[in-house]
C-alpha cells in the first residue's frame, strides 16, 4: 500500500500560525498511522500570498493532493485516517 | 574587495586585590575611514581610583593625539605636562603602550615604561629594535618606537607590569613571572590552539599571571591586550527575494562566486537559489525546534534557514546570549556570524504580503529593519566589518 504523503508548510507565516505543532506528526505520530505516512517539510507554497482570500488561512498542509487550510494536528490526522480507510 | 588584514583585538584585566576599580586602562578603536586600528594600554601610578584617573586621562589624550596624527614627542610632552606629578617620585606617572595598525600591514608601536610588547610570528617571539626618543623637558623618560609590516597570523601582546611582576616575592618567582615566562606561556598556548581568539588569549595570560601570585591575589593591576592579525573570515548572508525579479540571477551568481562562507535566510530566497543554480535543498531534521523553523542543507552553502523568525531570534541571542540547542537554525546562524570577521549582507526588499496579515498571532519584523538591527549590533558590540546591499 502506498504511503500517504503529508506536506507541511514551514514557511514563516504558516509556522507562526501553528505549523510546528503539526510537525509533531514526524517525531511522535499516532501509532495507527505511524508507518503509513511520509512527511515532507516544505517552504512557502505561496498559498499564504493569495490575495483573494481576505485573511491568512494557514497553516497549509497537503495530504496527498488535498490542501488543508487552517490545519492543525487533529485535522491532518483525521484526513490521513479518512484516506487510509477509503483505501481499505 | 581588497585582501587586507583583519585585526582581532581582545583584552582582559584584573584589578589589584582589594581595589574597586582598575588602575590600568585599555582603550581600542577602529577608524574605518582610514582602515586603521589603535589600541592603547596605560598603567597609572599606584592603584585604585587615583591610578584609574591617571591612566584613563593618558589613554584618552593619547587616543586623541594618535587620531589626529600629532607628532608623538610633542604629544607625550603635553601628556606629561598635563598629568599631576607624584610628590615623592617627582614624575607625572602613567606609562603607556600604543599600537597603531593599518589594515594594509604597517604597524607602529609606541611605548613608555611599560614592559616591552611581545611580537609573535611563525610561533617565535621576535625582538624588533625600536628607536628611543626623549624630550629635553622630561629627560628621565624615553619613548621607544618600533615599526613592522604585519602579516596574517602575526600577534602582538601588550601587558602592564602586573603581568611580568606577577608572583613577585613568591618563592618560585622571586623576581616575578617575567616577560620571558609570559612569552613561553603564550607560545605553548598557541601550539595547543594556533587560531585562539584574542579575547581568549588575553584572558588566559591574565589568569596565568594571577595563578603565580601569592594566594592568587593580584599584587598589582594585571592587564593584557592581545592583537591577532589574520586574513578575514568572510560570510555572505543572503536574505529576502529581490524587489525586482530580474535580479534573481544576480543574487544566484553572488552565491556561486563568493569566496567565503554563505548563509541563506529565507524560504523564497532559497527557492530562488535552488532554481537558479540547480541545487538540491533538503530539510535537516536534527534542527527541529518548536519555535524556530528547521534549517536545510544545500550543496556549497553553509546554512539555509527560514527568514524573519530565525533572524529575529538570532538578534535576540546576539544580545542576550545563546539559549537554545546547538543544532537549531538560529543558533547556527549566530555562530556563523560570530565566527566571521567580515560579513556581507545582501538584502532583498520585496515585501512579503502574507507577513502583514493582521490575523497572524504575532507581529513579524520587516526584513530590512531586523537586518539593520543585527548588523548594527555586530558592528558596535562585536567590532565586525559589515557591508550591506539592498536589492
Ligand atoms: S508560508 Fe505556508 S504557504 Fe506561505
Amino acid at each position: 500500500m502506498e504511503k500517504v504523503k503529508v506536506k507541511i508548510c514551514c514557511g514563516t507565516s504558516c509556522f507562526v500560525m501553528g505549523a510546528a505543532q503539526i510537525q509533531v506528526l514526524e517525531f511522535a505520530p499516532p501509532a495507527d498511522i505511524a508507518d503509513k505516512i511520509e512527511i515532507e517539510e516544505a517552504r512557502c507554497m505561496n498559498h499564504c500570498k493569495d490575495t483573494t482570500a481576505k485573511y491568512n488561512r494557514g497553516p497549509f498542509v497537503m495530504v496527498n493532493d488535498e490542501l488543508i487550510e487552517e490545519a492543525n494536528f487533529e485535522k491532518v490526522v483525521n484526513k490521513i485516517r479518512e484516506i487510509l480507510n477509503q483505501e481499505k | 574587495m581588497s585582501n587586507s588584514l583583519f585585526i582581532d583585538i581582545g583584552s582582559y584585566q584584573k584589578q589589584k586585590d582589594g581595589e574597586d576599580c582598575f588602575g590600568d586602562t585599555i582603550y581600542s578603536k577602529k577608524i574605518p575611514e582610514e582602515r586603521r586600528v589603535i589600541s592603547i594600554l596605560s598603567d597609572g601610578l599606584g592603584s585604585g581610583v587615583k591610578a584609574n584617573i591617571l591612566s584613563s586621562m593618558t589613554t584618552r589624550m593619547a587616543m586623541k593625539f594618535m587620531e589626529d596624527n600629532t607628532d608623538l614627542l610633542r604629544s607625550s610632552e603635553i601628556m606629561m605636562d598635563a598629568l599631576p606629578i607624584c610628590q615623592i617620585r617627582k614624575i607625572s606617572y602613567a606609562t603607556f603602550s600604543i599600537v597603531d595598525s593599518e589594515l594594509e600591514g604597517k604597524t607602529r608601536i609606541f611605548e613608555m615604561d611599560n614592559p616591552r610588547y611581545i611580537f609573535i610570528r611563525n610561533n617565535k617571539s621576535l625582538a624588533i629594535k625600536g628607536r628611543e626618543f626623549s624630550s629635553p623637558k622630561w629627560k628621565d623618560r624615553s619613548i621607544s618606537v618600533s615599526q613592522m609590516t604585519t602579516q596574517p597570523e602575526d600577534r602582538i601582546i601588550l601587558m602592564s607590569d602586573g603581568v611580568t611582576q606577577a608572583g613577585l616575592g613568591n618563592k618560585r618567582y622571586p623576581l616575578g613571572w617575567g616577560r620571558q615566562g609570559c612569552i613561553d606561556f603564550v607560545l605553548s598556548e598557541l601550539e595547543k590552539d594556533p587560531h585562539i581568539s584574542s579575547q581568549n588569549l588575553a584572558q588566559k595570560i591574565v589568569e596565568e599571571a594571577l595563578s603565580k601570585e601569592i594566594d592568587k591575589k593580584a599584587g598589582d593591576d594585571i592587564s593584557c591586550v592581545s592583537i591577532y592579525f589574520r586574513t578575514p573570515r568572510k560570510l555572505l548572508v543572503l536574505t529576502g527575494p529581490p524587489f525586482d525579479e530580474d535580479k534573481d540571477k544576480e543574487i544566484a551568481d553572488m552565491v556561486a562566486e563568493y569566496d567565503g562562507k554563505i548563509a541563506i535566510c529565507g524560504g523564497t530566497t532559497s527557492n530562488i537559489i535552488e532554481r537558479e543554480l540547480c541545487l538540491k535543498c533538503e530539510v535537516d531534521k536534527s534542527s527541529f525546534d518548536t519555535e524556530i523553523p528547521m534549517a536545510s542543507t544545500m550543496e556549497g552553502v553553509d546554512l539555509v534557514t527560514e527568514g524573519i523568525l530565525t533572524l529575529t531570534d538570532a538578534y535576540r541571542m546576539l544580545k542576550e546570549g545563546i539559549d537554545r540547542k546547538p543544532n537549531v537554525a538560529s543558533v547556527r546562524l549566530v555562530n556563523l556570524l560570530l565566527g566571521s570577521d567580515r560579513i556581507d549582507f545582501v538584502v532583498g526588499t520585496k515585501i512579503n504580503v502574507a507577513h502583514q496579515d493582521p490575523s497572524l498571532p504575532m507581529e513579524l519584523e520587516i526584513r530590512r529593519n531586523i537586518v539593520k538591527k543585527i548588523f548594527r549590533l555586530l558592528q558596535s558590540q562585536y567590532l565586525k566589518e559589515i557591508s550591506v546591499r539592498y536589492l
